[in-house]
């Protein structure tokens, strides 16, 4: 589990407060389920030990690609899914997020009675899953999400006006005259007005749907906004608009936001810090101008090449990434992100798996290939039909068509029959690593250099 | 990719191989006629990419589903304007072009994913979930290129298999094709198909085309199956190709790929491309010229170089800031306030004037033109427009920054 | 509120605008003033007005027979106070069936499709095992059980038609959960039953609605079907009895007895499909929300 130290957390982002929240190696897994008895046959490794800080009146920007769990932590921090492990935090002091940083680095079975006790007190008072009922309430109230898509995030039965008083009547804040006047007076803080308060959302545009949505968000005041994709589905011109809002708001009432996309232009431009998230993991994350000025994680630079930006040189080609996203249910040993890095090295964590693809995915790779029996994920018996397929395989393996980072991991390639044995340099997960003010990335040739 | 430079100046001499004029498609609807598409005109030269760019709704889909009388009737209406066409073959014979808008239903379909072929924004739903890869890129060879699946046939080719090379057999040919003598024949039939397939999909860069030839498309990535998207839509060599969002579905890092692919094969084959999207980067990456939409209308259109560096329409300069960049602070975008407008029974005016910035009241009287300012550089704002053919006066129009009077 | 009742005004002149659900309208209307007025055209039976009249002297008269408009049965029962007094029994049934298999069926159905999990598992199993049973074989053999009556035709058909509701509700609110806007209300702190009372189940229901009104039509024919094979008691003035009691008589010329009861059937059967047809176009939720 990759764990801040409590100094880099803190040096993130200086210029914000308090943390609002709180993530300590959280996870989230989905079972796999299959055939009539729905056996849980694997795990689906949505986010995995993800930590970080979001502070009081920042933006933090999490970015990444498609299924990169980025929707999923999301989730997890509004509540709206429960993490499988870790601890999402609210409204954690200082002192006692310190407290949890020296309590978590301690292996769970070595702490101390003391230890165990704060730690409880901790998690009782601000873990997410374990609040009572009413720091829940805080909580519920503190925290509100704004949804990409307007269309289905309003209840097409609801008026305007109870969709936006909604909140106000679960906590019986206001009613009758009084909560139209709220409502109001939220719908004009987003641009709209009066008029709109008998309307159903089918008669708005996207643009304006998403303003009800931010009102609604609104409505208790919160301290903290998740943003999932606020904006993808605008057009530029309506995106322009509903990003300054957020931003006027933010000044105005003192928000902090998660701010969700896939857009770098729009991250950079909205957030304070940035994380970066590959196939369920942290890869990188900083402030918003030394990760766009100075991106560490090959994986960042490649998301920075492939990104047109309007202000960029026309002549600077774009370049994208080779290869597809692994599967999320087996995700590749050591960096994630080795399969398709251009700089990737041997300690990266080559594994069989690795070898298995590459092999099929050349044209003279045999149909023989019967079993694979793994003792790791580093190490495997090929079983082949023949012992003619069984040698030419390994005679690929270690020939010079082999891709060189692949190739200095491999130890062993050896023939016995029909079958070859493979095994690889055994690499644990790369942690992230702090490389000085708060900027952190998880890529092993910043682990060498130090 | 090719970078606009590249281009070279001679290009406005180049053949045409588009060329629209004036072209109208509305669609009913209870209330009134959508004018989805009000008189927009554009030619497209040999061997050049244009891009269509414009926000949701702007007319940009349906002016190049009409290319292909893709736009359902009713309650699509074609109500004006041809959509002249020059096939590399009519070009080189001399012929005339034919108005796409009106050839027989017959002659469409040749003219359909062998001389113009589209790639869609969505290939998890442009291709058919029940069919392998490899018989769906066969489909567009049986259909238009039999010839060539029975040109390497060692003798004289009897009816049958010119039939089968269509995939016309009816079920006893097909019984007759499996026995002997014709099995022998057939099956080289077949084989030939195969190669065919595994080239274009070679040509799109996939690894080992035999083997996904095999698969399903829901056993490939987003990535890959817009990559076989491509080979069935260049399979033919087709003298245009209509680019419709082709990225819009996929993640960055495969979308630079995929553009880089698609830029490679024009240059390889000299296809035209006509490129849609509503990103202006991508746009301006990808496209020697550009022509700008809003609302049904061309409001601008020039040389990528030029309309970007130095946009003359109020819609061109917000959307250009209106896009995050590097350079723009927070809170400080320039968006466009309010909305696009109804287009039911639009009056004659300036379609942009309830969000233009500029607008005066001479805007909401008088429908601008697309003008040719500079050479190719044109664009449809009163601001530019000549008082003198208006009849009136000078002060009455709009004033742009560096619009001359 | 004014404006919802707009929108209800917007719905219903939608559903006017389609020229067979209007005909399926008045039919209706007109099926519903007989039923009603069945009273007031004929002379109650006493002491059991839903027992036809006998009049043994006057067996097997052709329509238009004085006092008998449209002809009597082969034991002289009054065709005409069949007709009407067959529609007041035919709204009862389907009445009392459509509210109890509709509460029955949404409650499983929302059990299962909102709490889903375990819960979700064993109530469709318990679904899987009803449907499994063709519909009309399942109510004849408990009816045929129970012995025959017209109440334990109520309570057969009640037993088999709750299924289908639970199967339409349980698949919507599961498609209708996905919505962002329920994630929307969790985030408010809503309670979850007001989510499913305010969120989920207004935007579920709609299938339901359209699915009852043809079964309005559907029920009175399977309970017409199973009175007609004599599981009501003799006499009732019930359409399917009718039929049953005039139907020895048609090889013989005897055409009324079976004819005017069987068109009912018809009518009421049509009436409510093609309503149920013009519903389903109109609340369509791709349709409505124009």
């Amino acid at each position: 589990m990759t764990t801040l130290s409590p100094e880099t957390a803190g040096n993130a982002g200086s210029v914000a407060g308090s943390p609002v929240m709180t993530l300590r190696g959280v996870e989230k897994h989905f079972p796999i389920k299959e055939g009539a008895l729905q056996r849980v046959v694997g795990q689906v490794r949505a986010v995995d030990s993800v930590s970080f800080d979001i502070r009081r009146g920042e933006t933090l920007g999490l970015v990444g690609e498609s299924g990169c769990g980025k929707t999923t932590l999301g989730r997890c921090v509004s509540g709206l899914t429960e993490p499988t492990a870790g601890g999402i935090y609210f409204r954690l002091s200082d002192e006692d997020r310190t407290t949890l940083d020296g309590v978590l680095a301690v292996a769970e079975e070595d702490r101390s009675p003391e230890q165990k006790q704060l730690l409880t007190r901790i998690d009782h008072g601000h873990r997410l899953d374990l609040l009572d009922a009413s720091a829940r309430r805080i909580y519920r109230r503190n925290c509100q999400v704004v949804f990409q898509d307007a269309f289905s995030s309003l209840n097409p039965r609801h008026l305007v006006k109870d969709i936006v008083g909604r909140p106000l009547r679960v906590y019986k804040e206001a009613s009758g005259s009084d909560l139209t006047e709220r409502v109001v007076s939220l719908l004009e803080s987003v641009g709209m007005g009066r008029q709109h308060l008998y309307r159903y959302p089918h008669q708005f545009s996207g643009g304006q749907r998403q303003r009800i949505s931010i009102a609604r968000a609104l409505a208790l005041d919160p301290d903290f906004i998740v943003l999932d994709e606020p904006t993808s589905a605008l057009d530029v011109s309506v995106q322009a608009q509903i990003l300054n809002l957020l931003h006027d708001l933010q000044q105005q009432r003192g928000l902090t936001y998660l701010f969700i996309s896939h857009d770098l232009g729009v991250v950079r431009l909205m957030s304070d810090r940035i994380a970066v998230m590959y196939l369920g993991r942290l890869v990188e994350h900083g402030t918003a101008e030394e990760l766009f000025e100075t991106p560490r994680h090959p994986y960042t630079q490649a998301l920075l090449a492939a990104n047109p930006d309007l202000s960029a040189d026309p002549d600077v080609e774009m370049k994208g990434l080779e290869g597809t996203v692994p599967d999320p249910a087996n995700p590749p040993q050591g960096c994630r992100f080795h399969t398709r890095c251009p700089v990737a090295v041997a300690l990266c964590g080559w594994e069989v798996d690795d070898a298995v693809s590459w092999l099929s995915e050349s044209a003279t790779f045999p149909d023989t290939l019967t079993d694979v029996e793994r003792r790791s994920d580093f190490d495997a018996t090929l079983v082949f039909a023949d012992e003619a397929s069984a040698r030419s395989v390994a005679a690929t393996l270690s020939g010079p068509a082999v891709p060189t980072a692949m190739a200095a991991a491999l130890e062993t390639v050896s023939v016995e029959d029909r079958k070859v044995v493979i095994r690889f340099t055994s690499v644990d997960e790369v942690a992230l690593e702090d490389l000085g003010l708060g900027h952190l990335t998880s890529c092993i040739l910043y682990t060498v250099r130090k | 990719m090719t970078a606009p430079a590249a281009s070279p100046p001679t290009r406005s001499t180049a053949p045409l191989v588009i060329s629209v004029k004036d072209l109208q498609v509305h669609f009913k609807v209870k209330t009134g006629v959508v004018h989805a598409v009000d008189g927009v005109s554009f030619d497209v030269r040999d061997g050049e990419t244009l891009g269509l760019v414009g926000e949701t709704g702007c007319g940009k889909t349906v002016t190049a589903r009409s290319f292909l009388r893709l736009v359902k009737t009713p309650p699509g209406i074609y109500a004006g304007g041809r959509i002249d066409f020059w096939s590399g073959d009519a070009r080189r014979s001399g012929a005339g072009p034919v108005d796409l808008l009106r050839v027989p239903d017959r002659e469409m379909l040749a003219i359909r994913g062998d001389r113009i072929a589209m790639i869609f924004q969505d290939p998890a739903k442009a291709l058919n979930p029940s069919m392998s890869i490899g018989d769906q890129v066969a489909e567009v060879l049986y259909q238009h290129r039999s010839d060539d699946l029975v040109d390497d046939q060692p003798e004289h080719v009897p009816r049958m298999l010119r039939r089968a090379s269509r995939q016309l057999t009816t079920g006893p040919e097909r019984l007759a094709l499996r026995l002997p003598p014709w099995r022998k024949r057939a099956s080289r039939l077949r084989r030939r198909g195969d190669e065919l397939v595994a080239a274009a999909l070679a040509e799109t860069q996939i690894a080992n085309p035999r083997k996904i030839m095999d698969r399903y498309p829901h056993e490939l990535s987003g990535g890959m199956k817009q990559r076989v998207m491509i080979a069935q839509a260049l399979a033919c060599n087709p003298d245009l190709l209509i680019a419709d969002e082709p990225t819009t579905a996929l993640d960055v890092t495969v979308q630079a790929r995929i553009l880089e692919l698609i830029a490679d094969l024009q240059r390889r084959h000299g296809t035209s491309v006509l490129y849609i999207s509503h990103d202006l980067s991508l746009v301006r990456q990808m496209c020697d010229r550009v022509a700008v939409m809003y609302a049904g209308r061309i409001v601008e259109t020039g040389n990528t170089r030029t309309v970007f560096s130095d946009p003359l329409h109020p819609y061109t300069r917000g959307l250009m800031a209106a896009v995050p960049s590097a350079s723009q602070k927070r809170g400080e975008l320039l968006a466009i306030e309010g909305n696009v407008p109804e287009l039911i029974d639009p009056p004659a005016s300036c379609r942009f004037h309830t969000r233009c910035g500029f607008a005066v009241a001479l805007c909401e009287q008088a429908d601008p033109e697309l003008l040719e300012i500079r050479h190719g550089h044109g664009v449809a704002c009163l601001a530019y427009a000549s008082a003198g053919k208006l009849g009136v006066p000078n002060a009455a129009l709009p004033l742009v920054d560096g619009s001359t009077r | 509120m004014a404006v919802r009742v707009r929108r209800l005004a917007d719905v219903a002149r939608e559903v006017l605008r389609n020229p067979t659900t209007v005909a399926g309208l008045v039919i209706i209307v007109m099926l519903l003033a007989i039923a009603i007025l069945a009273p007031v055209l004929t002379t109650p039976n006493v002491p059991d007005p839903y027992q036809m009249p006998r009049d043994w002297t006057m067996r097997d008269a052709p329509p238009g027979t004085p006092g008998h408009p449209l002809g009597t049965t082969s034991t002289g029962g009054d065709v005409f106070y069949g007709v009407l007094w067959g529609a007041r029994t035919s709204l009862q049934l389907s009445v009392i069936v459509v509210s109890i298999t509709v509460t029955v069926g949404v409650i499983v159905g929302s059990l299962a499709g909102f709490i889903g999990g375990r819960l979700d598992e064993i109530l469709m199993r318990v679904v899987d095992v009803f449907l499994a049973i063709p519909e009309l074989i399942f109510a004849l053999a408990i009816a045929a059980v129970l012995g025959p009556s017209f109440n334990n035709i109520i309570f057969a058909l009640s037993v088999v038609f709750w299924v289908k509701y639970a199967r339409i509700i349980r698949g919507q609110i599961i498609h209708i959960k996905q919505n962002d806007y329920v994630d929307a209300a969790r985030v408010t702190g809503d309670s979850k039953f007001s989510i499913y009372r305010k969120d989920v189940l207004p935007n579920s229901i709609t299938p339901v609605m359209v699915q009852a009104t043809m079964d309005m039509g559907g029920i009175v024919l399977t309970a017409a079907t199973l009175s007609f094979i004599g599981l009501a008691e003799a006499g009732l003035a019930e359409w399917g009895v009718l039929v049953s009691d005039g139907q020895a008589g048609i090889s013989a010329g005897k055409w009324w007895a079976s004819t005017f009861p069987g068109m009912m059937v018809f009518l009421w059967a049509l009436a409510f499909n093609l309503v149920g047809d013009g519903l389903r176009d109109v609340l369509d939720p791709r349709t409505e929300r124009r």
